[in-house]
């Protein structure tokens, strides 16, 4: 690629929707550093500096996906998906055990590990889109239908299989998302999304009748057989239906985010005062990556709370905007894609610091500490760039 | 662009709109409780979130300390090293046994390496893990400095173990005055309202001047409140009130003659008062056998307990003024100033003694049997003549005799600043008939004349007793803490009749003075003293016992001393007492010499 051509596209990049990013990105910088510093341990002091340069590497990435044309990745995006199988079924085999789970793949001689889950979330959406934007493919058909869910349960199963709920869990949403849009019946779709409910409701019931019934123990190992869940699953489950039934378990970090973030009432503690980070009631394992969030609404209040919401809606919004303004429709559907993962990511970390959703390993993209999260992200958010660079403008729109 | 591509597109682009509005929807949800959460239900969370993490402990105030006149200490508080075990460090997952077991491993080591046997066991651990899970659990109290030295050496370095200091009550006088300055034994927790997280006990006052005056000595605790982490460490301080430590007292006692009064009624069941009749000030209270109040520091152990409450001669029992007695012959000078003063007979009144008083078909024996003869009032006092002092009695009238005790203060408390005081009995008319249902009749006046029947005294009245005779007849409270002034409080200033009085005087004279007076052994050369022995009978007919009194004020001229002795089960006032006073007096005019030549403690700095 000549530099002309570069600087061409370059010229032509969204450049107001990396204002978001980069605050977002600088917010989340800040934070790490407030949930961190508290600490002990010298590398976790320095987790705000790991993340800067994590973010450094995380541009280069959003640049390449920006500056690549998408279509061509979209004929490659067989490949991707399909190397992203194989690593998710090498962690399983080789992936480095932490906290009874297989899910980083370590680099060797590097100390640097990745998350196989992660690339294989972007690389199902990029397939995904390239896929439902096939103009051969008759996407009212039922077996087409059955076959993209099939696309999608391969990873996902091998995702649960490490296991990891959280990651799994944002795998469904943006691919149903993207077969809506895309125009799969929403016969289809809502039949799915029917028949998930119902099999979250009678998970629900199974978890909570047999207390209710005080059932004697054989019938509940019978239905414990049943529940899709593990029993570890369950308890996070049942602490959100009774907050008090396991306050130093499983109800811990639920408990200790919503006082985090029901504590800083409107303006918060003030940046670096937050007493539930700092007296660690808001485990310092888990502050500043997953319930970054807490942390940030504890220190700033419900005003710094709102504050991120705005800036991932913004994001977002400009998101579908490019997707809408798209004329090529595997452009506007990995626009969508990514913007629906964004969605998942961002609602469902939210709503379980703030206990309405039961407690995942899922991080708050752009915000929480981590390298592979931060990495795929930008990635993804690289891909709308490179998908708004190259739609033709209309003057006014 | 195709009609049916275009088409598609726009259903598309209606289709991301749809998705942007349920994405603006799940949005505004979050932001609804996270208003939730942070406005409506602020309040709540603020309050699990300092309930989780503030923790309010109490700090015991010091004692303060208590001094003799002279300032000399009498109670103190020393530090005493304590081995702490944090057992909120040692928190284990699981079931609460694991901690049991981490606790006990702990004290094992420790017990190894500071080279001291466990003190406590694992239902103590236990125990103290149900009930008092925040409070630091004490392994070992009063730590001896090698097992400290050990400690310090770094040699049993354990997480979650610290030593701290205790302030522990300590009598440097040992043994002496342990019935006035009493004991402490833990307090019961405060009825404050506070709650507290941790509760650290205090030492309370619980008998002797430690608890007439704890209110003084306790001092005002402190609060603190902490902050903790999730781990139960102290996080910071968040507000601190710091201790106030008590205040001293001083007591009016001056050790030096409290020992000579130890000293001198050492192995009986007995109890002696010295007052200064200046002021009523207590000098010297002691009541024998006594107790030791350090037994009670930091904490009394079973048998000592036992051995105290259950010894027939009742150790921790303070005679001086819970001891109530007959005060036999002790009493007749004031039926003598009841006798003058009232107008019923003159100072010259003689009576003719013939060994016994015959009062209708009765005969009360005078215990001279072949009888005094005619004697005068002087003389009857000397002699302790009972025919003499019924007759006088009799005559006077039980009335004038009951007001003139009641006056100097018999039959009710002193007010003395002791818990356990009782006020004795003067019996009257009208007790008799409640009582007995009977009048009073001659026979009760002869009776109460020569100090018998119901009528009953502490030392301590006797002793105040003996100073209004010292002084002339100002009735002072006795005090045992000095106020900073001077002066005693007056309860009453009575009239006597110079003759009445003088004649009382020099009878008391006569009784240590004179070569034939019942105290005369008592007598000190160099010394004049006035003074009056007794002996009082109780018990059954068949099985009589003697209580013995000695009273005395010295020096005759310008008294500085009143003193009060009672011995239980004695031979008789002159023969049990009187020796006891010698000795006493001596050692007394031994500290004064050595005193005023500046050997000892100088008077000047109290």
């Amino acid at each position: 690629m000549s530099w002309a051509r570069t600087l061409r596209l370059l010229k032509r990049l969204h450049w107001v929707m990396l204002i978001p990013i980069l605050l977002a990105l600088g917010v989340g910088v800040f934070f790490i550093y407030s949930s961190c510093y508290i600490s002990h341990e010298l590398p976790v002091q320095s987790f705000y500096k790991k993340q800067g340069v994590w973010i450094g590497l995380g541009f280069l990435f959003y640049f390449t996906a920006a500056l690549y044309d998408y279509r061509r990745l979209g004929r490659w995006s067989w490949v991707l998906y399909g190397g992203s199988l194989i690593l998710l079924v090498l962690v399983l085999i080789a992936g480095k055990q932490m906290y009874g789970a297989r899910r980083w793949l370590m680099i060797p001689g590097t100390g640097f590990g990745v998350q196989p889950s992660e690339l294989a979330k972007l690389a199902t959406l990029v397939f995904l889109a390239y896929l439902l934007s096939l103009p051969e493919l008759d996407l009212s058909r039922f077996s087409v239908f059955v076959a993209l869910l099939g696309v999608v349960a391969l990873p996902l199963v091998l995702v649960l299989k490490q296991p990891d709920l959280g990651t799994s869990v944002v795998f469904v949403p943006p691919a149903l998302i993207m077969m809506y849009i895309a125009g799969v019946p929403l016969r289809y779709v809502g039949t799915l999304v029917m028949i998930g409910l119902v099999v979250v409701l009678l998970t629900l019931t199974a978890i909570i009748l047999p207390d209710r019934l005080e059932l004697d123990e054989s019938t509940r190992e019978t239905i414990q057989r049943v529940i899709p869940l593990t029993e570890y699953q369950q308890d996070r489950v049942a602490v959100l239906l009774w907050p008090d039934r396991d306050p130093l378990g499983a109800g811990w970090n639920k408990n200790q985010s919503m006082i985090a973030v029901g504590s800083g009432g409107m303006m918060g503690k003030g940046y670096l005062q937050g007493t539930q980070n700092i007296l660690g009631f808001l485990p310092r394992l888990v502050a500043p990556t997953d319930f970054i969030y807490s942390v940030i609404a504890e220190e700033m209040g419900f005003v710094g709370g709102v504050f991120v919401i705005v800036l991932f809606l913004v994001i977002m919004v400009l998101g579908l905007q490019v997707a809408a303004a798209t004329p090529d429709r595997m452009g506007r559907l990995l626009c969508v894609g990514v913007v629906a993962m964004l969605f998942c990511h961002v609602w469902i970390n939210i709503a379980m610091t703030v206990g309405v959703m039961p407690i995942t390993g899922l991080p708050l993209p752009l915000l929480s500490y981590g390298g592979s999260f931060v990495l795929t992200t930008l990635a993804a958010l690289g891909i709308v760039q490179s998908v708004y660079i190259r739609s033709p403008r209309r003057i006014f729109g | 662009m195709s009609q049916e591509l275009s088409e598609r597109l726009n259903a598309e682009t209606v289709r991301i709109r749809i998705f942007l509005g349920v994405i603006v929807v799940a949005f505004f949800f979050l932001v609804g409780v996270l208003w939730r959460q942070q406005i409506v239900r602020s309040k709540e969370h603020q309050s699990s979130e300092s309930r989780q993490s503030v923790r309010r402990v109490r700090l015991p105030a010091v004692r303060g300390v208590i001094e003799d006149r002279y300032g000399r200490c009498l109670a103190r508080n020393r530090p005493s090293y304590c081995v702490a075990i944090f057992v909120e460090e040692l928190r284990q997952r699981g079931r609460l046994s694991h901690t049991i077991d981490a606790v006990e491993a702990v004290v094992e080591r420790l017990s190894m390496a500071l080279g001291l046997p466990p003190e406590v066991n694992r239902d103590d651990i236990a125990r103290h893990l149900q009930a008092r899970l925040p409070i630091p659990f004490i392994a070992w109290r009063g730590v001896d400095n090698k097992a400290l030295a050990r400690w310090l050496e770094g040699g049993a370095v354990e997480a979650g173990v610290d030593v701290y200091v205790e302030p522990v009550r300590e009598y440097p006088q040992g043994a002496l005055m342990g019935h006035i300055l009493g004991y402490v034994g833990r307090a019961e927790p405060p009825s404050d309202g506070q709650k507290y997280h941790y509760y650290v006990p205090e030492m309370q006052g619980k008998s002797g001047v430690e608890k007439t005056f704890d209110d003084v000595l306790c001092g005002a605790s402190g609060g603190q409140l902490l902050r903790v982490d999730a781990s139960g460490f102290r996080h910071d301080v968040l507000a601190m009130k710091p201790p106030t430590e008590g205040h001293s007292v001083r007591l009016s006692v001056d050790v030096e003659i409290q020992r000579a009064v130890e000293e001198s009624i050492k192995g009986e069941r007995a109890a002696l008062v010295i007052l200064s009749p200046e002021n009523g000030d207590v000098l010297a209270m002691a009541s024998a056998p006594s107790f030791d109040p350090n037994l009670f520091c930091p904490s009394i152990s079973h048998d000592n307990w036992n051995r105290l409450n259950t010894d027939a001669n009742k150790p921790l029992f303070n005679r001086a003024v819970g001891g109530i007695y007959p005060p036999g012959s002790t009493f007749k000078p004031v039926v003598a100033l009841a006798a003058i003063t009232s107008g019923r007979a003159e100072a010259g009144q003689v009576v003719d003694c013939i060994g016994y008083y015959e009062l209708g078909k009765m005969r009360l024996r005078c215990w001279h049997k072949s009888g005094h003869g005619p004697i005068a009032m002087r003389k009857a006092i000397e002699q302790s003549c009972n025919t003499y002092f019924c007759a006088l009695g009799v005559l006077c009238g039980y009335d004038h005799i009951y007001h003139m005790a009641r006056s100097i203060g018999f039959g009710e408390r002193t007010g003395i600043e002791l818990p356990g005081e009782r006020s004795g009995l003067l019996p009257n008319d009208a007790w008799k008939r409640r009582v007995y249902k009977d009048r009073w009749r001659p026979g009760d006046t002869c009776n109460l004349s020569i100090g018998q029947g119901a009528l009953s005294v502490t030392p301590l009245q006797m002793g105040m007793y003996m100073v209004a005779l010292a002084n002339g007849g100002t009735v002072y409270r006795p005090r045992l803490v000095l106020d900073g002034s001077r002066d005693g409080e007056v309860l009453s200033r009575l009239s006597w009749s110079p003759a009445a009085l003088s004649v009382v005087r020099n009878g008391m004279y006569d009784v240590v003075q004179a070569p034939n007076g019942t105290g005369k052994y008592a007598r000190v050369p160099g010394i004049e003293m006035a003074g009056k022995t007794g002996t009082a009978e109780y018990g059954s007919r068949t099985h009589r016992r003697k209580h013995t009194w000695m009273t005395v004020y010295f020096p005759f001229h310008r008294p500085r001393y009143a003193v009060a002795l009672v011995v239980e089960d004695g031979l008789s006032g002159g023969r049990t007492c009187a020796p006891r006073i010698k000795a006493l007096v001596s050692r007394i005019l031994e500290i004064e010499q050595a005193r005023r030549e500046g050997t000892t403690f100088a008077e000047g700095r109290g």
